[in-house]
C-alpha cells in the first residue's frame, strides 16, 4: 500500500507528543483519577515516535521538530526531546482536557506553518486512549495516515520513502510503503528512546521552547466520560462447546445448568464480617492464597 | 565533550541539595546530579524534619517549605504484648514560628530544597546516575562518571551525598568497618485516613501533628516503631536491626502488621487504607561506624557518611544531612576562594563538622545505638515499666496501697533484670543522654 503520492519535500520531520501522568492513581472504589505533574512525561509510544523520527532525521539529514499541546509542565518533556536530539521544540498552550479535534487542529496549524509533511506520534495517549488525535491530525492536514505501526524504516528505494509494519488482529502484520505527506502513529514497542548525552541535557535546560496560543476551539463535541465508575474486569470469554454435542448439551455447557455446584447464598452481615466472608470465598476459589 | 564545574554534588537528597545551595550561594559553579526523575522521587523516611538547621540557609523557610503538619505532640511509648506506657508531651510553642519538627513528604521536601539550590544557580541534572569516580592519569579524583553518553563531569571537588550504601565512598575506600549490625532496615506504610479522623484519634487541630516513637513493638527483633501524622494520611513504620531480622527469619511487613494489631495502636490505624509501602536502609551505627570524611578532592556527607543520628528517642537524619551537606559546601567555597589558591577542602569540612552539632551529637551519643538495641532496653525495661505502672494504678482493696520502693523492688526481681545491669545501663544512659 502507498499512503500518499508526493515525495518528502521539506527536510523537516514533525513529532507530536503529549505530556501525561505516567502513573496516575486511580481510586478503586470511585474510579476517580488523581494525577501528579511530577510523574508526568511522554508515554512509551510518544517516545518511540521521537526515536524513530530522530533515526529518520539522521538518515535523511532532516530537522526534527517536536510539538506538544499542553500546559507549561510539558516543557520539561520538550526539553528532554531537545536533549535527545530534536532540533526545535514548540508548545501550544492548552490544557489536558482539550477536545481531540482541537488538539489536532492546533498541531496541524503548527506543523503546516513549519512546512512539516511527515509527522510521527504515539498510537494513543495514556490518559484518553482513544487514538483519535493522529486520525484527526491526518484529517486536518489532509495527509494520508498509517496507524498503529510497529516498525518504520527507510525503504531504500525512493529518496525519502518508508517501509513500515502494522499490527493486525490474530498476530498478523501488514507491510506498508509510505511516502510523505503522511501521519504515522507508532506503538510503544516500535523503538526505545535513546539516552540523551549529558552535555545536551545540560544545554537543553536553557534552550528556548517557543510557546504559541491555542487556536479557538471549534466547539466540536468532546468525547468526555459521562460517568466515572470503578474498574470492573471484562467478562470472561468462554470457548464454544464442541460441535459434536447435541444442541441441548451445548446449551447446558454454555449455561452451566445441571452442573453440580454450591448454591448461591445471600448473607446479611456487618461490613467487617462481610469482608472476611468474601476473602474466605476468594481463598476457597483459589483467587487468594 | 566533558562538562566542567567547581563542584559536582552526587545525590539531590537533603545533604546534596544543602551542599549545592551553599556552593551556588557562594558563587561556585555546581552540578547537582540525581538518579531519580526528580529530587525526592526515590527517597523515603519516617516523616519528621527538624528544620532549625534551615534557619541559616533559607530565612523564614517555614513560610514556604512543603510541610504537612507541625509536630506539637510527641509521645514515647513502651509496649508489651498487652500493655502500653506512654510519655505524652505536647506544647503549643511548637505550633508557631520558628517551630520545631514538621511532617513532610520527601518528594515534596527534597524537590523544594533542590529547587532552592537551582534558583541559586546550581545545575540540577535528574535521571542521571553517577557510576563512579573520574580520575586523572595520576589517580587523583577529578570528577565523576555518569550513565549517560559523554557522561563524564569534571570538577575540582566531588561531594558524595548518595545516601546510605554510598558507592562513591566505598569506591574511594573510605569505609573500613561497615558491618551489617551498623545498619537497620526501615519499613513504612502510608495509610490514608480522613483528616477529621486523624484529628480525633490523635487529638489534633488545624496543622498540629503528632509523633509517636515506640519501643517493644518488634517482637524478638531489636528495633523500634513510629507513627507520624500527615494531613490526611499517617506513616506507620518500624526500624529493625539487620542481623536480628535475618536471624528471626521473619518478614518486616509481618512484624509491622503485628504492631498494628496491638490494642494501643489498632484504634489509631483501623479503617485506614494502605497507600504505599516502602523500605530503606538506615546507617544507625553512629560515630563508631563513620567512614573517613573524604580524601583529596572528595567529601562525603549525610547518610553516605553515616551521619544519621539514631539514638532511640531520636531518629534524626535529614537535619544531620543538611548540616553536613552545608558544611561540605562551605568548606569547598572556602577552599576555592582562599587567596585564589585552590586548597583541599577536607580540613575545613572536618573542622566545621567538629564545631557543629553534627559530630558533637554523634560523639556524645556514640554509646546510644548499642544501649538502645540491647535486649534489656528492647524488652525487659518496657516490661518492667509497664508492670510497675500496672501495679501502681491497680486498686487492690481491701489490701492497702504498697509503697513505690517496695513495688519497684518486687517488679525488678520479677523482671529478671539484675541490679548490676540496671545500674550499668543507668550509668551508660546518664553518660550518653545526660
Ligand atoms: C524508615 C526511615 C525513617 C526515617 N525517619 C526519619 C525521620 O523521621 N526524621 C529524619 O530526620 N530522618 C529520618 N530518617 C533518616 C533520613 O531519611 C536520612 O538520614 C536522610 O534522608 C539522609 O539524607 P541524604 O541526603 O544523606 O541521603 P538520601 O536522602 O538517601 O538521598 C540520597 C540521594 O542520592 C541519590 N543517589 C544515590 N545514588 C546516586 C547516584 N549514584 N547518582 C545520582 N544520585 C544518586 C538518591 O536518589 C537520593 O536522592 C529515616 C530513614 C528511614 C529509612
Amino acid at each position: 500500500m502507498t499512503a500518499g503520492g508526493a515525495r518528502l519535500g521539506a527536510a523537516r520531520l514533525g513529532v507530536a507528543m503529549k505530556w501525561v501522568d505516567l502513573r496516575p492513581e486511580i481510586d478503586s472504589l470511585t474510579g476517580a483519577v488523581h494525577t501528579d505533574a511530577r510523574f508526568s512525561g511522554a508515554s512509551g509510544a510518544d517516545q518511540a515516535a521521537l526515536e524513530l523520527a530522530l533515526q529518520l532525521g539522521g538518515t535523511w539529514g532532516a530537522d526534527v521538530v517536536v510539538v506538544s499541546v499542553g500546559p507549561a509542565g510539558s516543557e520539561t518533556m520538550l526539553r528532554e526531546a531537545l536533549a535527545a536530539g530534536a532540533t526545535q521544540a514548540l508548545r501550544v498552550d492548552g490544557d489536558t482536557a482539550m477536545a481531540s479535534q482541537d488538539v489536532a487542529r492546533a498541531l496541524a496549524e503548527t506543523f503546516k506553518g513549519l512546512g512539516v509533511d511527515l509527522v510521527l506520534c504515539g498510537d494513543w495517549s495514556l490518559d484518553r486512549g482513544s487514538g483519535s488525535v493522529p486520525a484527526f491530525l491526518a484529517g486536518a492536514m489532509g495527509f494520508a495516515q498509517a496507524l498503529g505501526l510497529v516498525s518504520i524504516a527507510p525503504d531504500g528505494r525512493s529518496p525519502c520513502g518508508l517501509s513500515a509494519q502494522r499490527r493486525l488482529d490474530g498476530g498478523r502484520r501488514e507491510r506498508l510503503r509510505i511516502q510523505a505527506p503522511a501521519i504515522l502513529s507508532v506503538e510503544s514497542g516500535a523503538a526505545r528512546l535513546r539516552r540523551a548525552a549529558l552535555t545536551r541535557v545540560i544545554e537543553a535546560r536553557k534552550a528556548t521552547v517557543e510557546v504559541r496560543p491555542a487556536p479557538t476551539p471549534v466547539g466540536a463535541p468532546h468525547l468526555a466520560p459521562t460517568r466515572v465508575g470503578p474498574y470492573r474486569p471484562r467478562a470472561r470469554t468462554l470457548p464454544p462447546p464442541s460441535l459434536t454435542l447435541s444442541p441441548r448439551e451445548r446449551v447446558l455447557a454454555l449455561t452451566g445448568a445441571l452442573v453440580e455446584r454450591t448454591p448461591p447464598q445471600t448473607l446479611v452481615l456487618e461490613a467487617p464480617e462481610a469482608a472476611e466472608r468474601i476473602l474466605d470465598q476468594l481463598r476457597t476459589w483459589g483467587y487468594l492464597t | 565533550m566533558t562538562e566542567r564545574f567547581d563542584a559536582v554534588v552526587v545525590g539531590a537528597g537533603p545533604a546534596g541539595s544543602a551542599a549545592a545551595l551553599v556552593l551556588a550561594q557562594g558563587g561556585a559553579s555546581v552540578c547537582l546530579l540525581e538518579r531519580g526523575p526528580f529530587p525526592g522521587s526515590k527517597n523515603m523516611y519516617g516523616g519528621v524534619i527538624y528544620g532549625r538547621i534551615l534557619d541559616g540557609l533559607i530565612p523564614q523557610w517555614w513560610d514556604e517549605a512543603p510541610v504537612q503538619r507541625w509536630v506539637t505532640r510527641r509521645c514515647t511509648t513502651m509496649l508489651t504484648a498487652g500493655q502500653a506506657l506512654t510519655i505524652d508531651y505536647r506544647t503549643s510553642a511548637w505550633g508557631s514560628p520558628p517551630y520545631n519538627g514538621a511532617t513532610a513528604f520527601r518528594p515534596d521536601f527534597d524537590a523544594w530544597l533542590a529547587g532552592k539550590a537551582e534558583a541559586a544557580g546550581a545545575v540540577l541534572v535528574c535521571s542521571t546516575t553517577a557510576t563512579g569516580l573520574l580520575r586523572n592519569e595520576a589517580g587523583a579524583i577529578v570528577g565523576v562518571r555518569t550513565d549517560r553518553p559523554d557522561g563524564d563531569i569534571e570538577a575540582r571537588t566531588v561531594i558524595a551525598c548518595d545516601g546510605v550504601n554510598s558507592f562513591l565512598a566505598k569506591e574511594a575506600g573510605l569505609y573500613h568497618h561497615a558491618e551489617a549490625d551498623h545498619f537497620t532496615l526501615g519499613v513504612k506504610e502510608v495509610l490514608a485516613l480522613p483528616r477529621r479522623d486523624i484529628e480525633e484519634r490523635f487529638g489534633l487541630r488545624g496543622l498540629e501533628g503528632a509523633d509517636f516513637e515506640i519501643v517493644g513493638c518488634t517482637g524478638d527483633v531489636p528495633g523500634g516503631g513510629f507513627i507520624y501524622t500527615n494531613l490526611d494520611s499517617i506513616a506507620v513504620g518500624l526500624v529493625l536491626s539487620l542481623p536480628g531480622l535475618a536471624a528471626s527469619k521473619r518478614r518486616p511487613e509481618d512484624i509491622l502488621a503485628e504492631m498494628k494489631t496491638h490494642p494501643a495502636i489498632a484504634p489509631l490505624v483501623e479503617g485506614a487504607e494502605l497507600k504505599e509501602y516502602s523500605a530503606h536502609l538506615i546507617p544507625e551505627g553512629g560515630y563508631d561506624m563513620m567512614p573517613e570524611l573524604g580524601q583529596d578532592n572528595l567529601l562525603i556527607a549525610g547518610d553516605a557518611a553515616a551521619m544519621c543520628l539514631a539514638a532511640g528517642i531520636w531518629l534524626e537524619g535529614v537535619n544531620f544531612a543538611i548540616g553536613s551537606g552545608a558544611a561540605a559546601g562551605e568548606a569547598v567555597v572556602e577552599a576555592l576562594t582562599r587567596g585564589g589558591v585552590v586548597a583541599q577542602p577536607l580540613e575545613g569540612y572536618r573542622r566545621r563538622l567538629e564545631n557543629s552539632f553534627v559530630l558533637a551529637d554523634h560523639k556524645k551519643l556514640r554509646r546510644a545505638p548499642g544501649l538502645v538495641l540491647s535486649d534489656r532496653v528492647q524488652s525487659r525495661y518496657p516490661q518492667l515499666a509497664c508492670n510497675l505502672a500496672e501495679r501502681m494504678f491497680t486498686v487492690d482493696n481491701p489490701s492497702p496501697k504498697k509503697g513505690m520502693v517496695a513495688l519497684g523492688r518486687q517488679e525488678i526481681k520479677r523482671s529478671g533484670v539484675r541490679l548490676r545491669d540496671l545500674a550499668r545501663d543507668a550509668w551508660t544512659g546518664l553518660r550518653t543522654f545526660g
